[in-house]
């Protein structure tokens, strides 16, 4: 009886899972999908984000924290937890400053989150936080970009692109199928757009863009920007479907051609 | 000695700090910076014991950095000013207080209005339209009672800021060299070269 | 089977759900209603009272913004007004909360809190309900109607789950969605106060059980600036101060049914 081994809180079953940290793998699969994708000297942010309803004020609607000046967050599942987890996040920044006089390195403040997130998968009497983080921005005094996820059991681990959240699978799929080393801030961008179109549907006004080009400097793309962007890759969706149409129908014409004239030659006989 | 002066104008607030790092009867340094921008539209001088002084600096740096990073707005200077009187007040209360006194010159945004904030080690606050700290003050407040312009520009009021400075080199025994000087206004806060 | 994850505390479900916090959501869905709209140069809130009867003793109704009968709306601080829905004694011990949230803000800044602010604190502990064992969600969804001088006059919404978001016409409690759309239809975006408690007023009518509004079953509130000293000045109106103004908007009782009870 699996009964009791899922039910108080988490404790291990007899063969070895902990089923509240995966059930909570379950509630980040139906949050909104995120992506980070980290390139030569640029990392991106892209979140998918539900629409704003018609009275909704947009500026409360937020799935992208600033940690520091030079760290970027962005989370899929639960938002309250994922609210309370940011807070703690924040706190540990300034804190470090205090103590030490630098910023967090982008590996420590991840490594801190993956830290509070595994105490709650140990500890007594608490669930999991229902959230897996990306963690995007740049070490002081240096120019190189990092991303980091975390999970609710507390792993975390270094990533050149990566996707949380719903349909995350196609999208890491994606890129694993479309990302090549030392992209230009352009290919990074364009990159994250086209791997959140694969779940998105309803393109540029449900995703949101966070670009992170050197420490401390960070900038969200706008509508106009980011709907610029979707239609230059329709566009080339477009062209590409064309290319193949012309194609299929090149070969089918030499097929046939092939074929009338092999009629011909039997009709010959 | 330690000597630091601020004055409030139109739409701005001048925060004057020396630069000497004493200890005992000896200088270490004539280039430290007593004042800190302790967030972007307020500025705190500090002056008094050696090591409290900048590891209360810090602490408030660091606090007030936490808030605007968790609500994307700053504390406006009052809110800033209570809270930072309340934690010397707390302090004093307990084995090991701060011994340090502030000047805390603010613009607040959202009222489009300067304000000036006198505080000391013993928790005292009062708001007022210019202030001063230190041996310096027995001089400068008498200036400032006869010179102070709350409609003076910003040009002016360095004005009234240099004649403090000047009667204090002239008159104290133990005068400090030099002077740092930094300024908060709409746009924010930047030191200024006298 | 289910019920393996929906007893106890909140704990995750397979399928990644916390049962308890969507049944919390579930209580509140047959709770009384809540409206709130934001307006120009104000807020207003207006609830629907379930604890009503006859001998029910309203003369307790104070001056001062405590104006109410105590069941729906609330003071919770000078600047901020609050309407909850969902389990009455869960929503006491949260307005407790946000109060002296309220003042030990006033204590440590010497300001009134941002709504923000307080929405957030507020969130903080619907939070930990859901996530420390042993506890239960609370059952109450809150409107927070207030004034800061950070974002002007807001409206917030925050849920058992401990989610908030900012609206600027909005409703909890039982036949929300008709509201919600009513609303949606009716809100325009230069709305100032006047307009905006004649909206209220008309939805609430539309949207609550009893087909007349009376002061029995209807609280109201409305927060603005008091023109001289540009504070925010915060009225919870009195019953027969609510008489007074659906009388005035046409929405009372018709002479003829009182003439008929009596």
């Amino acid at each position: 009886m699996s009964r009791s081994y899922d039910r108080a809180l988490t404790v291990f079953s007899p063969d070895g899972h902990l089923f509240q940290v995966e059930y909570a793998l379950e509630a980040v699969r139906k949050g909104t999908c995120a992506v980070g994708v980290r390139g030569k000297d640029v990392v991106v942010l892209g979140v998918e984000k539900k629409s704003v309803l018609q009275l909704q004020d947009p500026r409360t609607v937020r799935k992208v924290a600033m940690l520091d000046d030079h760290v970027c967050l962005a989370f899929a599942g639960l938002t309250a937890d994922g609210r309370v987890l940011i807070d703690k996040a924040r706190i540990e920044c300034q804190s470090h400053r205090l103590t030490v006089e630098d910023p967090v390195t982008v590996e420590y403040i991840t490594r801190h989150i993956a830290g509070i997130q595994q105490r709650y998968t140990q500890s007594g009497g608490v669930r999991p936080f229902g959230i897996s983080t990306l963690i995007v921005g740049f070490d002081p005094h240096d120019t190189k970009p990092h991303l980091y996820m975390t999970e609710p059991s507390g792993i975390y681990s270094a990533w050149k692109a990566n996707a949380i959240g719903r349909s995350s699978k196609t999208v890491r799929e994606f890129l694993e199928k479309n990302h090549k080393d030392d992209l230009s801030r352009e290919e990074s961008i364009k990159l994250a757009v086209k791997s959140l179109l694969e779940v998105v549907q309803t393109g540029a006004k449900n995703i949101e863009i966070s670009v992170m080009e050197s420490y401390g400097k960070i900038t969200n793309l706008d509508l106009t920007q980011i709907e610029a962007i979707v239609s230059e890759i329709e566009k080339e969706k477009e062209a590409e479907a064309e290319r193949k149409r012309s194609r299929l129908a090149a070969t089918a014409a030499g097929q046939a051609s092939m074929t009338s004239r092999a009629t011909e030659a039997t009709s010959g006989q | 000695m330690e000597t630091s002066f601020a004055i409030t104008g139109k739409g701005y607030v001048i925060v004057a700090s020396d630069t000497t790092a004493a200890r005992s009867i000896v200088k270490m340094k004539t280039d430290e910076d007593k004042i800190k921008v302790v967030s972007p539209h307020l500025l705190m001088s500090y002056s008094g014991e050696p090591g409290d002084t900048l590891q209360f600096a810090e602490y408030v740096e660091r606090n007030l950095r936490l808030f605007h990073i968790r609500n994307n707005y700053s504390l406006r200077p009052s809110a800033a000013a209570s809270w930072i009187r309340r934690s010397l007040a707390q302090s004093l209360r307990s084995r090991k207080p701060y011994s340090v006194n502030l000047m805390l010159g603010g613009f607040d945004v959202t009222a489009d209005t300067p304000h000036l904030y006198w505080i000391d080690y013993l928790g005292t606050m009062t708001e007022v339209p210019f202030g001063a700290h230190g041996y310096g003050s027995y001089f400068a407040l008498s200036l400032l009672d006869r010179y102070h312009d709350p409609e003076a520009t910003l040009e002016e009021g360095l004005v009234t800021l240099k004649r403090c400075i000047d009667e204090v080199a002239k008159r104290l025994v133990v005068s400090p060299g030099k002077y740092k000087i930094k300024v908060v206004d709409k746009d924010g806060a930047r030191e200024i070269e006298m | 089977m289910s019920r393996r994850y929906d007893s106890r505390t909140t704990i995750f479900s397979p399928e990644g759900r916390l049962y308890q916090i969507e049944y919390a959501m579930e209580a509140i869905s047959h709770a009384g209603t809540v409206l709130g709209v934001l307006a120009k140069d104000g807020v207003v809130l207006a609830a629907e009272k379930k604890v009503t009867g006859k001998l029910l003793d309203l003369s307790g109704a104070k001056e001062g913004g405590y104006g109410g009968s105590g069941e729906k709306i609330f003071l919770l601080n000078s600047n901020v007004i609050g309407g909850v829905a969902g389990l009455t004694a869960d929503a006491n011990s949260l307005i407790n909360y946000a109060r002296s949230a309220a003042q030990q803000h006033l204590l440590q800044y010497n300001e009134d809190i941002p709504v923000e602010l307080l929405a957030q604190r507020l969130c903080d502990m619907k939070q930990g309900y859901t996530q420390y064992g042993g506890l239960r969600p609370f059952g109450v969804s809150l409107l927070y109607a207030g004034y800061d001088q950070h974002y002007q006059f807001q409206l917030y919404h925050s849920d058992p789950s401990g989610n908030y978001s900012g609206w600027k016409a909005t409703c909890i409690g039982a036949n929300n969605g008709t509201a919600q759309s009513l609303l949606k239809q009716e809100y325009k975006d230069d709305i100032e106060v006047k307009a905006a408690i004649s909206l209220v007023l008309k939805t609430m009518s539309k949207t609550m059980d009893s087909t007349t509004l009376g002061s029995e079953k209807l609280e109201f509130a409305v927060i603005t600036l008091d023109p001289e000293t540009k504070l925010p000045k915060a009225k919870i109106y009195k019953p027969d101060e609510i008489d007074e103004l659906l009388q005035a908007e046409g929405l009372a009782k018709k002479e003829d049914d009182n003439a008929m009870k009596s």
